[in-house]
């Protein structure tokens, strides 16, 4: 058994790509691309100033909230997580879905 | 024909009547009571009041004892001024009191007050109520050095010739100014003032060797021991500025006024009391403002509110008074203030073109109000020594923007609306991939087996 650190990460990145199911893979992109999106407005609020602060706080906070909601989705989908929630993995969907209309309507009004 | 006489009459009375006013060269008005122990001791001071008369001046001479002089009736003013040449009587006319001048004094009367050696209570008391303080009874000025020379010396060392300061005032005519004026006699007794009193103008001050003892008769020859004022500190002639800009002069010397040393080539006490008396009396130093406006720079108009940061202009039109006619009045130091609480901006006006060049002097001034609501006061405070006070106050409100007038669609904030809507669409995509991401059925069996 190597305990390289390349063979480590290689067998990770293996088995997350044999077990994990292809919805949690989804919700991981989604995650990564909310991050990425996220740390861009921040850079450019550095480089720029927090003059618009509001634009900023809606354009930063909608990043953030939509990577909280999808990791909420993706802890409450996952099977092995099943025996501790009551829903399915549609009503947490369903939830998933309402939480964000709301999010992005105050993201509207807020970005003025 | 008696009809038309009566015409010319009746127009050559009004006519009369509005020369009059056109003549009186104060702004504050022509009548005048003067206060002399007795009618005839006018004549003492003949130059200087025919020089009042001269000016305009509708002079009511009473004597002090006269019980039926007063300076109101019925709470209102009958005098315009005030002049009070009899130190020595304990009381004056209608038994005034010092509340009865200074309630003159409040309703914009404007007094001259002398004093002399044998000054009674009531004079002191009512010098003191405008901050001068006189020497004790029967102390006199004396100095050694600075007095008037007789011939065969036997001068008067009470005589003494005070210079006054060479410093640029509005109150003495440019001669003062001069190296070598000419000094203004004086006889009579000192006063203390303050100098940290902002109301008080020293005008007239002794010399170094300028000093108040008891007036002894052998004054001229030996210093008295009992010295209690010298130098700068020798009050002669103070003047007095009130808030409302009434005007009040006290002179330690009535002898300052009188024919004797006005008539003095040597001397300067015709010159000097013109100055006093024009300044008291409201002919000279007279500041007002005739006009001031605010508006929004964008519009040119006044709105009923402003918001914050708003542009706006402030501008404020000022006059002096003197040589009988209103003149543009020029300083650099006009500032303006918007104040709540605390002035939030203070800054000084410029001078700009005004409308009228010939009486008034316009101020400018582009001002970016502060990003800040409330109740502000835009105020242009000017306190000069030697002017009238001029105090212009506007309340005006300062609104904050209503939500919907903040400034929208600004290019700085593109990136964030790009990365709200990228967000949004975001979720859109992992709705659609969510839903049509087909899973295989033996998953979700197995879940509901564990449910």
């Amino acid at each position: 058994m190597s305990t390289s650190a390349a063979d480590i990460f290689g067998r990770l990145a293996r088995s997350y790509a044999d077990e994990t199911p292809l919805r949690l893979k989804v919700i991981d992109t989604y995650m990564a691309f909310c991050v990425a999106v996220g740390l861009a407005q921040f850079a450019y609020c550095l480089l720029v100033g927090t003059f618009p602060y509001n634009a900023f706080l809606a354009g930063f906070g909608s990043a953030v909230a939509c990577f909280v909601f999808a990791a909420n989705l993706r802890i409450k989908t996952n099977a092995k997580n099943a025996p501790q929630f009551a829903g399915t993995p549609e009503s947490a969907f369903a939830e998933f879905v309402f939480c964000h209309i709301i999010l992005h309507f105050i993201v509207a009004n807020f970005l003025g | 024909m008696r009809f038309l006489a009566t015409v010319a009459v009746a127009s050559l009375a009004l006519s009369g009547a509005w020369l009059g006013v056109v003549e009186a060269k104060s702004v504050s008005g022509d009548r005048v009571l003067v206060l002399v122990p007795k009618v005839e001791a006018a004549k003492l001071y003949s130059q200087f009041l025919d020089s009042l008369t001269s000016r305009g001046f509708d002079l009511s001479v009473r004597a002090a004892t006269n019980t039926s002089v007063a300076l109101q009736v019925d709470g209102v003013r009958i005098y315009d001024h005030a002049v009070v040449l009899s130190p020595e009587s304990k009381k004056l006319g209608a038994n005034l009191s010092v509340r009865d001048f200074a309630s003159f004094v409040d309703d914009g009367g404007n007094l001259i007050v002398a004093a002399s050696s044998e000054l009674s209570e009531l004079g002191r008391k009512l010098a003191a109520r405008f901050g001068v303080e006189y020497e004790k009874r029967g102390t006199a000025v004396i100095d050694h050095v600075a007095h008037l020379r007789a011939v065969n010396d036997t001068s008067d060392h009470t005589l003494v010739a005070a210079i006054p300061s060479k410093a640029a005032s509005p109150v003495l005519s440019e001669q003062f100014a001069l190296a070598q004026s000419s000094p203004v006699y004086f006889k009579g007794i000192a006063h203390k003032y303050e100098l940290s009193n902002p109301m008080l103008i020293p005008v007239l001050t002794g010399s170094r060797t300028t000093y108040s003892a008891a007036a002894a008769s052998d004054a001229n020859k030996s210093a008295s021991p009992s010295i209690s004022l010298s130098g700068k500190p020798v009050g002669l002639v103070s003047l007095f500025q009130a808030r409302n800009n009434a005007r009040v002069a006290f002179s330690g010397s009535t002898a300052l006024f009188s024919d004797a040393l006005l008539s003095h080539a040597a001397g300067a006490n015709k010159q000097f009391t013109t100055d006093i008396s024009q300044w008291v009396l409201q002919e000279k130093a007279v500041l007002r403002e005739t006009a001031h406006r605010h508006y929004l720079a964008s519009t040119g108009q006044r709105p009923e509110h402003y918001r914050i940061s708003n542009e706006i202009v402030y501008e404020v039109d000022l006059s002096v008074y003197h040589d009988d006619a209103w003149h543009p009045y020029n300083a650099k130091d006009v500032q303006f203030e918007a104040i709540m609480l605390d002035p939030y901006i203070r800054t000084t006006l410029n001078s700009s073109e005004s409308a009228d060049p010939k009486t008034t002097a316009t101020y400018h001034g582009d001002i970016k109000l502060p990003d800040r609501y409330g109740t502000f006061t835009f105020r242009v405070n000017y306190k000069r020594p030697g002017f009238s006070n001029v105090d212009v106050k506007d309340t005006v409100g300062i609104w904050p923007l209503r939500h919907d007038e903040y400034p929208r669609f600004l290019s700085a904030a593109y990136p964030y609306y790009t990365g709200s809507l990228v967000m949004a669409v975001g979720f859109l995509a992992l709705c659609a991939v969510w839903m049509w991401s087909a899973e295989p059925k033996t998953k979700r069996a197995a879940k509901h087996k564990s449910n």
